[in-house]
């Protein structure tokens, strides 16, 4: 029921909204990780020699010295259970017996946000290998949903 | 008010192009990497960052500045975004200015970036939620429209014609045909042209409008005492201003930008100048449309009320005029990456000071130049004055 049928001397109301639809590229080093995702399952840091750091997602730049980045790495694709969180509520605000899992994975001297799966909630701990779970290369394309999560190294 | 000289040492600014394939963050670094390069200096040096980017809304990441920060060197640096709408370019300078001229820091980089090809179908979508969501937004207002009533009332007033108007717009082109970095530049275009061009809200035309661009461009700014030890062409910025009108149209002078002349008294009055049409050597107003180039001259004082066209008729706008306007092609001719616009006006003051601009380069040793822009709801002003 609407506020005004609620309470007719409430001031009236209406909705507006602020329509946005954007076209994202990948950028320079991004179009070079999520290609090497989808067509050799790799993952890829860039390295900066002056700072001795790999990032991963690659980039383009070193973000500490804004030096150019051109050493391209496989850095592999096991990392370590930064962090997590378990989510037990759905967005529509709806409770899950199961949790979804969430976890920050450090690769290099970076990583990725993701799932991990294979996994029973109260088996996850920070610290854990893990590794990534692709989808099959037909059905990649070149998103970070490639990656259907991370599980624990058996 | 005791406030300590503050140059501009160094300048890098990417192509503008229709659509970048690089992210918004890759156009920031490409501008910052290539304006440390200018002035042989590193990350180790800069003790601040000053960013500005106009609406999230074009990149379509909301905290656009906080995004942009890794590109623009903020790494474990003071860092702040400022946002005065198409008047950011101009002004983030002066964010960085007073970061210097207070004592606070002695050298600052100033970091300008848009991508407005992600918003998607097209930029003018994003204005349509900038307007009054009551007395306004179910008109769904856009830009064009809206200056297209603004240029109207300015030819209405003082009887100033399309053809004379288009001259602006054809000599800025003409501008940005020697400047590498320029996406709409065009040696051969004729006024013929611009009346012939698509109409799209009348009087305005599509070569009376800057184009959607993506660019970046930064700048190093220095205290004296590290600017002399830098460089033997520094460029000092000698006087700022910026300036607000009301935000609501039907309140406001249309026809003569008030808030355009108070930043530029301001700005005038720090730098110490009396007569600016003699003491300004060349202008770069705020172009997004070839009427604004106009009606900020007047603003800036640099022409009487509806005589601005004539700075373009008699030659004192061209190159090799007495006081050349928008050397570097403006907005029209070079391209219009919001925040990137107003900074690369600051950049080309820099380079043109410096006897660097290339083919473009103003007759003449030109000693002092004025950079303005305009923007958020079309009623702010903001001024840097620079002299070497």
């Amino acid at each position: 029921m609407t506020l005004l049928k609620r309470d007719p001397k409430a001031p009236q109301a209406w909705l507006g909204n602020l329509p946005v639809t954007s076209r994202y590229t990948f950028g320079l080093g991004g179009e070079r990780f999520f290609r090497s995702i989808k067509d050799e399952g790799e993952i890829l840091g860039t390295h900066c020699p002056k700072c001795d750091r790999t990032y991963v997602p690659s980039t383009i730049f070193c973000e500490r010295c804004l030096g150019k980045l051109e050493e391209w790495v496989d850095v592999g694709t096991t990392g370590n259970v930064h962090t997590f969180t378990l989510l037990y509520e759905n967005y529509d605000g709806s409770h899950r017996e199961e949790p979804e899992i969430i976890a920050f994975v450090s690769i290099g001297d970076g990583g990725l946000v993701h799932r991990l799966g294979d996994v029973e909630p109260e088996e996850v701990e920070i610290g854990m290998e893990v590794e990534v779970v692709f989808k099959p290369k037909a059905e990649r394309e070149g998103s970070i949903l490639d990656i259907v999560h991370f599980r624990p190294i058996a | 008010m005791s406030m300590r000289k503050v140059a501009v040492v160094g300048a890098g600014m990417t192509k503008f192009v229709r659509r970048a394939q690089e992210t918004a963050k890759e156009l920031s670094w490409q501008a910052t990497h290539m304006a440390l390069e200018s002035c042989e200096m590193t990350m180790d040096d800069i003790e601040g960052v000053c960013m500005g980017t106009a609406p999230d809304s074009f990149d379509g990441v909301h905290m656009n500045g906080e995004y942009l920060s890794d590109g623009a060197g903020a790494w474990r640096k003071p860092y702040m975004r400022s946002y005065v709408g198409g008047g950011t370019g101009v002004f983030v300078p002066i964010q960085g200015w007073y970061h210097i001229a207070s004592g606070l820091f002695d050298v600052v980089l100033v970091v300008a970036e848009e991508k407005m090809s992600s918003y998607y179908p097209h930029a003018q979508a994003a204005f349509l939620t900038i307007f009054d969501h009551t007395t306004e937004r179910a008109l769904k207002p856009n830009l064009l429209w809206i200056f297209a009533m603004e240029m109207n009332r300015y030819m209405t007033t003082y009887g100033v014609s399309k053809e004379d108007i288009a001259r602006v717009s054809v000599q800025h082109k003409h501008n940005a045909a020697k400047h590498p970095c320029a996406l709409l530049g065009d040696a051969d275009l004729t006024v013929e042209d611009v009346l012939n061009s698509e109409m799209l809200a009348w009087p305005v035309q599509r070569y009376d409008v800057s184009p959607v661009s993506d660019g970046a461009v930064a700048i190093v700014l220095a205290a004296e005492h590290v600017a002399k030890r830098i460089t033997d062409k520094p460029v000092w910025i000698e006087g700022v201003g910026w300036n607000l009108d009301t935000a609501y149209w039907t309140n406001r002078d249309l026809v003569y930008p008030r808030y355009v002349e108070y930043a530029a008294r301001q700005a005038y009055e720090m730098a110490g100048i009396t007569e600016p049409r003699k003491q300004i050597h060349i202008a770069e107003p705020y172009d997004p449309f070839d009427y604004k180039a106009l009606h900020h001259l007047e603003g800036l004082q640099l022409a009487d009320r509806g005589k601005a066209v004539e700075l373009y008729l008699d030659g004192t706008a061209a190159l090799d005029g007495n006081m050349p306007v928008c050397p570097s092609g403006g907005l029209l001719g070079t391209g219009n990456p919001i925040a990137a616009a107003g900074l690369m006006k600051i950049a080309e003051l820099f380079w043109q000071l410096r006897g660097e601009a290339g083919e473009r380069q103003v007759a003449g040793s030109p000693k002092r130049g004025l950079a303005q822009a305009w923007g958020d709801l079309m009623q702010v002003g903001t001024v840097v004055i620079m002299g070497n």
